[in-house]
Parts: structure tokens; C-alpha cells; sequence
């Protein structure tokens, strides 16, 4: 009797059984956490090395220290080899997006024929292999009317166009997703000057797009080297050129500097992501 | 208050609620406005735009009294659009004058035309929110902040969106979006209103409410206004003027019911209801008259259908219709209140509506009738 008093009390339950089934690894869980672990697996193992006091002969390090990472970020050679980076990579970008945003922005308003143009520009930096291209632009800045060969210049000028692909693909895809010309016409009827209202309108709403184009070429030029190497090597030390040519060091060092540059770019991204919110809130407020 | 002047961002064109004590005093006062003001307040003279090859239109000329709701009607691709576009100065035109108030404003940039604009996909700024939608061209006037604020609460509470005033626009339906896109247009005190197809993209329900809400506003306000649309309900229902155009010209304008009952073209005809275009012999042998016009065209609902069997013509027929000619229904369709039948008499197959009156008096496919047709409303078309 008490048997099935239980059963027709549990019987009311079963349609909620569905959600117990959820901790059940799927397919499409294994499939992410395997993806995942590839990709951190070797980030967790620099990580590992960079924080070792020594780790040879055992499965795990002997003990965990910060001594490399306070001894690289002590080191006056690595702070200049950082900023010369950071100079670099940042001049590019800004020089990519003061010459990109208004050339989409024109392509995709008033020029369309220009879209198509661009889409093949943009990859001819890709198409030709770095030794090689590196060479040819050493000879164009070697003399002539630009003599470049040796100054930072010459690093920026090329990374601008490396950048290029990611920053005008991005911002013109971001054009795509707003009515451009609608919100044209009515910025200027309500009384803005074009460029006016290009500021207030159409640049708000493309600026995630060209947020993430930045931070994507901005971890991808601060790790650059082959460029960097070839055109101004040891004259400007980059932090790449400074990875390589301390690679006689302690592996633990350039363990620890991998690992530096990898948190640094992961803090930018944060407060980029963090930055675009509160400006669209803020916006919103002005 | 009411007197007329000639600058562009004059208080009087949008009266502010809080000045007044009623609605309808405003509306009163607005009506002495619209009667003292001259009958070209908007004017515009021989305009014409081409691209490339193609003529977009040509030999525009009209004048729009302040105060009135002019529609420009046509089907998609007849120009209006780019005209709309060309008097807000978004497009250029090759030749003409547009004239607003006396003055001249043919070449003056979108900016300082004093032209609001209302876009079908409402053109909302997606990372601004209400507010600050509607705010935008007070900002742009450097209208100082107590005074935008107060102005921006005002055209939010006329049309119905205050509690909203803090969303952002893909947090509105669609009807919300383009009262905000209106309430953006009407709070900088346009000179004149400009609307392209502005309820085209929203459903049935939404549409007809939102027509009913914008023509009282722009009635309250004395906005003369000119509306784009392709659908001829919204413009015989809202207008004091209708523009038909066809192929970059104006053919015909008039009121709602000079439009409707007297089309003088087979175009107008053809796009105004479902007008029966004839030929002048089809005429002859259906009517029985002789015309001089080379097409007449006869309305759907003055013809009049009664069985063979009944003896006498019904009750309502017209005395003013002709002998009556005998035909054959071929196709029936209920379209809810009326229902139209394809009746083919005389060799010609006509359009007729009769209202719905209930399944007794529905008459079947393939029955025998007598065609008769209100003389009265038979119209001789030009060419």
C-alpha cells in the first residue's frame, strides 16, 4: 500500500526529469572542452615553466616561485623592448584606422566599386611571404625620397599594412549592419554638418566592430617578429627580437615573458570589452 | 502669435502644448493660420532629376498651401521618392525651384532647409536612446539643455511614447520606433514635414491605428506635411490633396473624391480602385451610347448585377441606368464586406463589386444576369 501511494506520488515528477538529464557530458561538450584544453594546454604548460624554480627530470616543478617574473619585468632591456612595441604596434593601428574607417566609409556610401578594390588591396601583403617582401621594402626605404631603413617608421609603415585586412574587413563589416545612408540623411536633416554626423551616428555604432578588429591585430603584430627582425633588428628591439635573441637564456625567463605579453594583451581585451559598454551606456546619457 | 514670419525656425509652426490651454484651441488657432496663409507656402516649379539615361521625373510643378497634408501616389519606381528625397535636398535636382515661404532653398544643403523627415525603416540612431534620439536636432541647434529637455518631454507626451523615453530603439516595436522617428522630426519645428512611406513597413493593425494618430497630429500642429505611398486607402483616407504620379509625372491631383470618382487618365484609372477601362467601341456596344473619348472607365461598384429570372430591375438600380445588357458570371470572390464577380457581357469582361449581403443574395458562378451601369458614372478618360 505505502509502495504505491509512492508511486502515484512520484508519478506527477517525471516531467521534470528532462533537466536532470543536463550534467550528462553531450557531444557538443566534448567537442568545446577538447578544442579548449588544445588551445590552453600549452598556455598552461609556459605558465607552469615561467613559475618553476626548476623542473627537469620530475612530471611536476620542484617548487613555484615569481622570481622570474619579477626578474624580467626588473630588467631596464625588457621595459624598452616593451614600449618600443607597444609604440610601434599602436602607431600602426591608429595610422591603419585613420586611413581605413574613411576609406569604407566612402566605398561603401558613395563608391561602391571601390568595395571590390579594396577586398583584393588588402590581401596583397598576405599573398607575398614576409623574407621576401622584407626585402623589397628595405630596398624601397633604403634611399629615394623616404630613407627609413633602420627607424621605427619603416616597422610601422609595415605593419599597417598587415593590419589592413582585419581593420577595413571589420569596419566594413560593421558598416553593413547599420543603413549608413538612412541614418545620414537623417542626422542631416536634423541639422548635422556630414562630418558631424558621422561622428555622433555612424561611428558610435560601428565602434564594436572595429574594437575587436583592433585588439585581433594587436595580438597578432605584438607577437610579429619576422618583420621585425629583418627590417630594424637589433637597431630597434622589439619584444619579439628580444625573445629571440634571449632564447640562449633561462627558459624560464622567456617563459615568464611569453607569459607577460599573453596577460597583457588578455587586459587590454578586458578593458576594451569593459570600455565599448560603457561608452554606448554613457553615450546614451550625454 | 499667429502672425506669419518669414524665419526658418519661426515658434509659431509647432505651437507647444503648455502654452495652450487645449488641444483643440490649438487646432482652432491653426485653422485661422492655415485660412490667412497663402496657398504656395510650399512651391515647386518645373523640377526635373535624371540618372544617367533614365528620367526620374520631369515637369514638377505644385503648390501646397501651409497647413495642408498633400500625398504624393504612384506605384513603386514613379519617382516619388526621389522627389521627396530632392526637396529635402538629400537629392539634387537638374533643373527647378523649390520655394518654402517665399524663399528660395533649391541649393541650400539638407542641414538648413528646415525640412523634418520621417524614413520608412525609421532611420532611428540604434546607440542613442529615446531621449537622445529626439533630442539630436535640438542638440545640433545648441538648444540649451533645460529648455531640450522640457521640448523633448512635450513632443514624447503628444506622441504617447513618455514611458518609453529611456529604451533604446530595438527595445520598441516597430509602430513605437516610427513615433519616436516622428517625435525626432517635429520637435526641432520643421518648416515643412516630409513622410516616405512611413507606415509601409509596419503590420495592418498598427497601420491604420498610427494613420489616424499622425493625421490628428499633424492636424493639432498645422504641419504641412507631403506623404509618400504607394497604397491608395492610406492616401484617399489622410489627405486634403493627393498627387498621383505615373512614370515621373503628375497626372491628376485633387481631393480624395475628385481623385476617386473622377480619374482623367486610363493610368489614373487603372491605379485608383479597380476601375473598368473600356474601349470606346466596348462602350458603344456595352452602354449603348456613343462617346467621343477614345476609353471610358466605369467603377466596380456602378454596375449593377440582377438575376434573369426576377422580372423588374431591384430597387437599386439606378433610373439613370441603361437598358441593361445581358452577361455571364465567371468568377466570384468574397472580399469580406464586398464581393466581386467577373461578368462577361457584351464580349467584354467587367469588374463588378456589390456589398455582401448575406449568402441569400449571393449570386452563383456561371448564372445568367443583367448587366446594368449608373450612367451618371460613367467617365470619359482624356487620350
Amino acid at each position: 500500500m505505502s509502495q504505491n501511494a509512492d508511486l502515484t506520488l512520484s508519478r506527477p515528477k517525471a516531467p521534470a526529469l528532462p533537466t536532470l538529464r543536463l550534467p550528462r557530458p553531450s557531444i557538443h561538450a566534448l567537442v568545446v572542452g577538447g578544442v579548449f584544453t588544445l588551445l590552453a594546454l600549452p598556455l598552461v604548460a609556459t605558465l607552469g615553466y615561467a613559475l618553476a624554480t626548476s623542473w627537469g627530470a620530475t612530471l611536476l616543478p620542484d617548487g613555484l616561485t615569481l622570481k622570474w617574473f619579477l626578474e624580467l619585468w626588473s630588467t631596464p632591456r625588457f621595459q624598452l623592448a616593451f614600449a618600443r612595441s607597444m609604440l610601434v604596434t599602436l602607431g600602426a593601428l591608429v595610422l591603419s584606422l585613420v586611413l581605413v574607417v574613411p576609406v569604407a566609409f566612402l566605398a561603401h556610401t558613395r563608391y561602391p566599386r571601390l568595395d571590390a578594390w579594396m577586398n583584393g588591396l588588402v590581401l596583397v601583403p598576405f599573398a607575398v611571404p614576409p623574407v621576401v617582401s622584407s626585402v623589397g621594402l628595405l630596398q624601397l626605404y633604403a634611399g629615394g625620397p623616404l630613407p627609413l631603413v633602420g627607424s621605427p617608421w619603416i616597422l610601422i609603415f609595415t605593419y599597417v599594412t598587415i593590419a589592413l585586412p582585419f581593420v577595413y574587413r571589420a569596419v566594413a563589416n560593421s558598416l553593413r549592419t547599420i543603413d549608413v545612408r538612412s541614418l545620414m540623411d537623417a542626422a542631416q536633416l536634423l541639422g548635422a554638418t556630414p562630418f558631424r554626423a558621422f561622428f555622433l551616428v555612424i561611428l558610435p555604432n560601428i565602434r564594436i566592430g572595429v574594437q575587436v578588429a583592433v585588439f585581433l591585430s594587436f595580438s597578432f603584430l605584438v607577437g610579429e617578429f619576422v618583420f621585425a627582425n629583418m627590417l630594424v633588428g637589433t637597431r630597434f628591439e622589439t619584444l619579439q627580437v628580444y625573445l629571440n635573441n634571449m632564447r640562449g637564456a633561462s627558459g624560464h625567463f622567456t617563459s615568464a615573458l611569453v607569459i607577460t605579453l599573453f596577460l597583457f594583451t588578455l587586459l587590454l581585451t578586458w578593458l576594451g570589452n569593459r570600455q565599448s559598454g560603457h561608452a554606448i551606456a554613457k553615450d546614451a546619457n550625454a | 502669435m499667429t502672425t506669419l514670419t518669414a524665419a526658418p525656425y519661426a515658434r509659431d509652426h509647432l505651437p507647444t502644448l503648455d502654452r495652450c490651454d487645449t488641444v483643440a484651441e490649438v487646432a482652432t488657432r491653426q485653422q485661422g493660420t492655415t485660412a490667412t496663409a497663402s496657398p504656395d507656402y510650399l512651391r515647386l516649379e518645373s523640377l526635373a532629376k535624371r540618372f544617367g539615361e533614365t528620367q526620374v521625373f520631369s515637369q514638377i510643378d505644385a503648390e501646397i498651401a501651409k497647413g495642408e497634408f498633400v500625398t504624393l501616389l504612384g506605384p513603386s519606381g514613379c519617382g516619388k521618392s526621389t522627389l521627396l528625397r530632392a526637396i529635402a535636398g538629400l537629392n539634387t535636382l537638374d533643373e527647378g525651384r523649390i520655394m518654402v515661404g517665399g524663399e528660395e532653398i533649391t541649393s541650400l544643403p539638407p542641414q538648413q532647409r528646415g525640412v523634418g523627415m520621417v524614413f520608412q525603416h525609421y532611420a532611428l540612431f540604434p546607440n542613442m536612446r529615446v531621449t537622445d534620439n529626439v533630442a539630436f536636432g535640438l542638440r545640433m541647434q545648441k538648444v540649451p539643455q533645460e529648455e531640450r529637455g522640457r521640448r523633448v518631454d512635450e513632443v514624447l507626451r503628444l506622441v504617447e511614447l513618455r514611458e518609453h523615453a529611456d529604451k533604446f530603439p530595438h527595445q520598441l516595436s516597430g509602430g513605437q520606433c516610427q513615433r519616436v522617428a516622428l517625435a525626432r522630426a517635429l520637435v526641432v519645428e520643421p518648416r515643412i514635414l516630409l513622410m516616405d512611406e512611413p507606415l509601409s513597413a509596419l503590420d495592418a493593425r498598427i497601420r491604420r491605428h498610427l494613420r489616424q494618430q499622425l493625421r490628428d497630429i499633424q492636424k493639432t500642429l498645422g504641419l504641412t506635411t507631403l506623404f509618400v505611398t504607394h497604397d491608395q486607402e492610406e492616401a484617399l483616407m489622410m489627405s486634403d490633396r493627393i498627387f498621383l504620379m505615373h512614370d515621373g509625372r503628375i497626372l491628376q491631383q485633387g481631393d480624395a473624391e475628385a481623385l476617386y470618382t473622377r480619374p482623367r487618365s486610363h493610368q489614373a484609372a487603372g491605379f485608383m480602385g479597380h476601375y473598368n477601362v473600356l474601349s470606346g467601341e466596348q462602350a458603344h456596344a456595352l452602354l449603348g451610347t456613343v462617346s467621343r473619348a477614345a476609353r471610358v472607365a466605369l467603377r466596380p461598384e456602378a454596375i449593377y448585377l440582377q438575376p434573369v429570372s426576377e422580372a423588374s430591375p431591384g430597387g437599386e438600380v439606378p433610373t439613370h441606368a441603361g437598358p441593361g445588357c445581358r452577361g455571364v458570371i465567371r468568377r466570384r470572390q468574397l472580399l469580406g464586406n464586398i464581393v466581386r464577380y467577373a461578368v462577361e457581357c457584351a464580349g467584354i469582361e467587367l469588374s463588378v463589386d456589390a456589398l455582401n449581403r448575406g449568402s441569400r443574395h449571393l449570386l452563383a458562378e456561371e448564372s445568367e444576369v443583367l448587366v446594368f451601369v449608373d450612367l451618371d458614372e460613367v467617365q470619359e478618360l482624356e487620350e
